[in-house]
């Protein structure tokens, strides 16, 4: 898929701002596996629009990891050159609590409609297409204050009607309460999306600069609500920008762009 | 209690060991140098238990054929790509499955350690299709306190468990640098435990580790010396992963005959048992 957004800035570096703008001073965030773009994010929001908010960088179990400089591996040793560091066992012990994670990123193969995320099987469960890694903590993401959605492909295989599989839970279409707040935030390389909140199904919210709705549904195997007026995502600032690339001077957010 | 890898392997894991724990999480602390060994004796065993996120030394053992099921909640390799053994093992159906997720291994594994006869998980958990997907792990029993219904999972008391620390004393007790994931966790639970570690412990460097890097020694019943043994994955404290080292094993185990240039070229090949 290539992507029509102008080049003085990369799409991990747009997506890095727009889920900045998302998160509140003063709230806790977690995040899993190949998570360098959420981790940017929450710094790049420390630094700017949310002083004081907390992150856990995956497995790790940093506690605000300075990220001098960003890193690919979210257990890779540099990130413990941070604010504090919790014991795996006790970022998963806590992760139960319900009322401590304001905000969970989460991603996957199959993304839905209702923001269920798969990363297990694809296809049927015994013998599946493609068997995914598997979801981790993807489970907790029910118990979140909210869940932040983030696919570095938008296409039909991606997100789709429904997942073969729920890794992360999105909000239930049948019986069982979420006890958490449910999906908030979906940011892909096109657009984001929000979630209505009578029927809970995905809707449009913003298109990236130079992305044209056709391109979004055409990519997107569901049928996004389309509100009557669709704003454009904001550009990252010179200044985010900056940030982002003194935190990132390896490019891990410019190489797929 | 030292040991090489191969008297290791040979005395404390015997084919058809039930259950067997690999520790490290992603391309991080893999005991690698004990899973090659496994690999080179080709010593199969009923059920390998991951960390909530496995890396190469499942990937390798899967790929081997050793492993009959597995029960993890993550084996790939994060931004370099999914796991091509795991992958091809799952989907022909050669291996199966057991869906766990991290709060099903870590509180799983918390009552191993404790005696508890299972664990009972958080609501929200269930409308997940982990327990679904995996119902001889999990059941829905009735709360007694509440009358609310309640998903709980099976306790894991791995026969073996193998995992890497940094150094060891001359007693057996191990200390971790860096992060240590939920290897000491899983050491706690299991029956028998082998460690692999970078070196021995100079005089008094214990003394200066926090309570919770360290295991004892009575918690410990082999540690084998491997100085790099993790590579190519991570040893924290000591050196980072070799990023090109597991490029090239995702490149060769995209195939089978792959894999088996790969288990070769990396000193694994089954001759050298015999040797």
């Amino acid at each position: 898929m290539s992507i029509a957004v102008k080049a003085e800035y990369s799409t991990g570096e747009l997506m890095a701002a727009v889920m900045a703008r998302h998160l509140r001073p003063g709230e806790v965030a977690i995040m899993g596996a190949v998570s360098a773009l959420p981790q940017a994010a929450c710094r790049l929001a420390q630094l700017t629009t949310a002083p004081g908010l907390w992150f856990i960088a995956g497995g790790s179990g940093a506690v605000n990891p300075h990220l001098d400089p960003l890193v690919a591996s979210s257990c890779d040793e540099r990130l413990l050159d941070a604010d504090a560091v919790m014991t795996l066992p006790d970022v998963i012990l806590v992760e139960g609590r319900g009322d401590l994670i304001d905000v969970f990123f989460a991603g996957g193969l199959q993304i839905d409609a209702h923001g269920n995320c798969n990363l297990g099987p694809v296809g049927p469960w015994r013998h599946p297409t493609l068997r995914g890694p598997g979801g981790v903590g993807l489970p907790f993401v029910s118990r979140a204050g909210r869940v932040v959605i983030y696919s570095m492909s938008h296409d039909r295989r991606t997100f789709v009607q429904r997942v073969d599989f729920v890794s992360g839970p999105g909000f239930p279409v049948g019986p069982g309460a979420l006890p958490g707040g449910g999906p908030s935030l979906i940011v892909t390389p096109l657009c984001t999306m929000d979630f209505d909140p009578e029927t809970h199904l995905a809707r449009l919210a913003t298109l990236h600069p130079g992305v044209t709705l056709d391109q979004v549904l055409e990519s997107t195997g569901f049928a996004p609500i389309v509100p009557p007026k669709l704003e454009t995502t904001p550009a990252p600032t010179p200044d985010q920008l900056a940030i982002l690339r003194r935190l990132d001077p390896t490019g891990l957010l410019r190489g797929g762009a | 209690m030292f040991l090489s890898s191969t008297e290791a392997i040979d005395r404390l894991v015997p084919e058809g060991t039930g259950l067997l724990a690999v520790g490290g999480m992603h391309m991080h602390n893999n005991p690698m140098e004990l899973v090659r060994e496994l690999v080179r004796r080709r010593r199969g065993f009923r059920r390998l238990l991951t960390s909530p996120s496995a890396s190469l030394a499942a990937d390798l053992l899967i790929g081997a054929g050793l492993v009959e099921e597995v029960a993890t909640s993550y084996i790939g390799f994060e931004h370099l790509g999914l796991a091509p053994a795991y992958r091809r093992a799952a989907e022909s159906g050669a291996i199966n499955v057991l869906e766990l997720c991290e709060a099903a291994i870590v509180h799983g594994l918390y009552a191993g350690a404790g005696g508890l006869p299972f664990t009972a998980l958080p609501a929200g958990l269930e409308l997940s299709d982990v327990s679904t997907a995996n119902p001889e792990h999990f059941h829905t029993i009735t709360d007694p306190f509440t009358r609310e219904r309640v998903l709980v999972a099976a306790s894991l008391r791995p026969d073996v468990a193998l995992i890497h620390a940094h150094a060891a004393d001359e007693g057996g007790t191990v200390y971790f640098a860096g992060a240590h994931f939920t290897d000491r966790l899983m050491a706690m639970a299991a029956k028998t435990v082998i460690v692999q570690v970078e070196r021995m412990a100079e005089a008094g460097e214990f003394a200066a580790q926090p309570a919770d890097s360290v295991l004892p020694g009575f918690l410990v019943t082999a540690v084998v010396v491997a100085p790099r043994g993790c590579l190519p994955t991570a040893s924290h404290g000591a050196y980072g992963y070799d990023e090109p080292g597991l490029r090239a094993y995702l490149k060769l185990a995209r195939t089978p005959e792959g894999f088996t240039e790969y288990v070769q070229v990396n000193g694994m090949a089954p001759a050298e048992v015999t040797a």
